[in-house]
């Protein structure tokens, strides 16, 4: 690797970390797509920042495009308040508006503004280390590792700072109001910091990106925690994990950069989307498959517990009895048999102790819905868990 | 006459121009609980929520202990309706007892052993200390009130707002809650809480405020809960046998 390589991979790594955090509390706020619209209307503000100070790379930018970013935010949260369209409308009609402004504006004066429409939605990172720091003539490193990492510093400090506000606001707003912290200012606090952050990350990875790596990361961690903190940590592993390994198979494909990465974020989702181990997609369909399969066996052997004449209990005449198709009638009972619950002797089932036990226990755990009873018999079946 | 813990003096609210209240005079005493009873749409919730500041009112004034809201946080411990937190947030019940504390630390702090200690002794009083490591939407419904409740009680304060805390739970534990708010009332606390079973409220409560947009009566139970306010607040008419 060479010192440019190296650089890249450390910027996009700062802008993974930088989008994780205030991108878990968009998740978990249910907003993921205020960040496409923050992302979008920061346009004009960066370009009339630009038409001000005619450096792309000064602070007052930021701050411009930070500010478009709240008027977004406030926007459509006034024509949602009117109650006359739904948020999601809110954010369509806002977003589109404000980056059409900025389209025009940049359009009408293209001639000597070296800034363009494509860089804006993707991002070059791959020219980032060209773009040096010079502080008093010494070279300390590209600009966009300086504004990314100021940035970064700032959103972990009010992480740390205000993670208790985050919470609790987040989770029960009216309680929080209730206590006295404002939902308001936490609210506007976790904006301003999603649009700087997506300023700052802007320059290197693009619009599109940003908002991939704001949401990715979190939705991801989202199925593999119940623990905020944990939740936090996930969405920052994943996010850097996503930028190194795009950024590898950038260089691999010769290949857009900001391109790659987001491809791994989709990748790395579906991932987690599919072996979860407890809200996966294959997880939540073993266990429903389980479920089923027990809540037949626990009719089953009820079946039998509640009857002692020999008839009810012939293995050809529980079939028709309890209604069941051959296939699942043989799992059922190989299920039983496998677990000591029943015997068959001459073609009649009969509960064992075990198995009578057993059902006494489950009728009685769902009749009453007392836990402590059954917490041995926890481990082995899916039904009493959770 | 002891004590007036919450004076509330004309308010009105409204939603887009609509009043839900409508010039709301009332005094609840210390250490009465009390229960708000009114149709659908009467604005008990509305009521809770203006007096907490929650809502903003378009007239009128709320003090508690004869001063504003804002300056008396620290007294009021308030229990939202179930529906309006997003219970598949990444927490445990322990966690979510724990936020009754952040009001007494102010912003930027942060919870500590003492805090933690509060969260499992209020846990245990709802009985709920073995589920403390569960998260949240794991829990019945019944489960997930008692720990709203445990948060209030963390919360230590002199007036407990609760709204509709029976909303979805079993018998056993509206019993075993019940006996928490009487508890609180032993300790000279007052409770205020939204309720919806008519059958109860003499059992229950021992005092009362009919609500329908405007206050149609309030007092203790034994006085005002009859056929009259009832037929006045829900404009049909209506039986209930007061229990002796």
């Amino acid at each position: 690797m060479n010192s440019a390589q190296i650089e890249i991979q450390l910027i996009a790594s700062l802008v993974a970390i930088a989008c994780a955090i205030p991108g878990t509390f968009l998740v978990l706020r249910k907003m993921a797509m205020i960040s496409d619209a923050i992302s979008h209307s920061i346009l004009p503000g960066i370009v009339i920042g630009f038409f001000i100070t005619q450096d792309l790379n000064s602070p007052l930018l930021i701050l411009f495009a930070a500010f478009t970013g709240i008027i977004t935010v406030i926007l459509v949260e006034y024509i949602q308040k009117t109650g006359l369209v739904k948020e999601d409308t809110a954010i369509g009609l806002v977003f589109p508006a404000l980056f059409s402004i900025g389209v025009i504006l940049i359009a009408k004066n293209a001639n000597d503004v070296h800034l363009d429409v494509d860089a804006v939605l993707l991002g070059e990172l791959a020219f980032a280390p060209f773009d040096r720091l010079l502080i008093s003539g010494v070279d300390v490193g590209p600009k966009a590792l300086w504004i990314i990492g100021v940035i970064l510093l700032i959103t972990v400090t009010l992480l740390i700072a205000f993670f208790k506000e985050l919470k609790v606001s987040t989770f029960d707003a009216g309680l929080a109001a209730s206590l006295g912290f404002s939902p308001a200012i936490i609210h506007y606090g976790l904006m301003s910091v999603a649009s700087v952050t997506t300023v700052g990350a802007f320059d290197a990875v693009g619009a599109i990106l940003v908002v991939a790596l704001m949401i990715a990361p979190a939705a991801a961690a989202y199925l593999l925690t119940t623990d905020l903190k944990k939740m936090l940590g996930l969405a920052i592993t994943f996010g850097v994990m996503s930028a190194i390994s795009g950024y590898w198979f950038a260089h691999w494909l010769d290949a857009s950069i900001a391109g790659s990465i987001t491809t791994m974020l989709g990748l790395l989702f579906l991932m987690v989307y599919l072996f979860a181990p407890s809200k996966g997609v294959i997880a939540v369909m073993y266990r429903e498959k389980q479920q089923r399969i027990e809540v037949s066996l626990l009719t089953f052997l009820l079946h039998l517990k509640n009857h002692n004449e020999l008839e009810e209990r012939h293995v050809n005449h529980l079939r028709e009895h309890i209604n069941w198709q051959k296939v699942r009638a043989k799992t059922v009972l190989e299920l039983a048999l496998k677990n000591n619950m029943i015997v068959v002797d001459k073609n009649i089932v009969s509960l064992t102790e075990k198995g009578d036990t057993f059902t006494s226990k489950a009728i009685d755990y769902i009749i009453t819905n007392e836990d402590t009873q059954i917490e041995d018999m926890k481990d082995d079946f899916f039904l009493f868990r959770g | 006459m002891s004590k007036i813990a919450v004076k509330v003096d004309d308010l009105t609210v409204a939603y887009n121009y609509k009043p839900v209240l409508w010039d709301i005079d009332l005094e609840i005493p210390e250490g009465v609980l009390m229960a708000i009873v009114g149709p659908n749409g009467a604005g008990k919730s509305t009521l809770i929520k203006s007096i907490l500041g929650i809502l903003k009112p378009i007239a009128g004034s709320v003090t508690i202990y004869g001063k504003p809201y804002n300056k008396q946080r620290q007294l009021v411990a308030y229990v939202p309706q179930k529906g309006s937190v997003d219970w598949d947030f990444p927490t445990t019940a322990l966690d979510v007892v724990m936020m009754g504390t952040y009001g007494s630390l102010g912003w930027i702090k942060r919870p500590r052993q003492k805090e933690k200690k509060a969260a499992l002794e209020a846990l245990e009083k709802v009985g709920m200390l073995a589920f403390k490591g569960r998260q949240i939407s794991q829990l019945s419904g019944g489960q997930q009130q008692r720990i709203f409740l445990a948060r209030a009680l963390v919360q230590n304060a002199s007036i407990y707002f609760m709204d509709e805390p029976f909303q979805g739970v079993d018998a056993t534990t509206e019993i075993a809650i019940i006996n928490i708010l009487k508890e609180l009332r032993k300790a000279g606390k007052t409770v205020i809480v939204v309720h919806h079973d008519l059958q109860t409220v003499p059992e229950y409560f021992d005092w009362v405020t009919f609500l329908n947009v405007k206050k149609i009566a309030t007092g203790p139970v034994k006085d005002i809960f009859n056929d009259d306010n009832l037929t006045k607040t829900y404009g049909i008419n209506f039986k209930v046998s007061v229990q002796e």
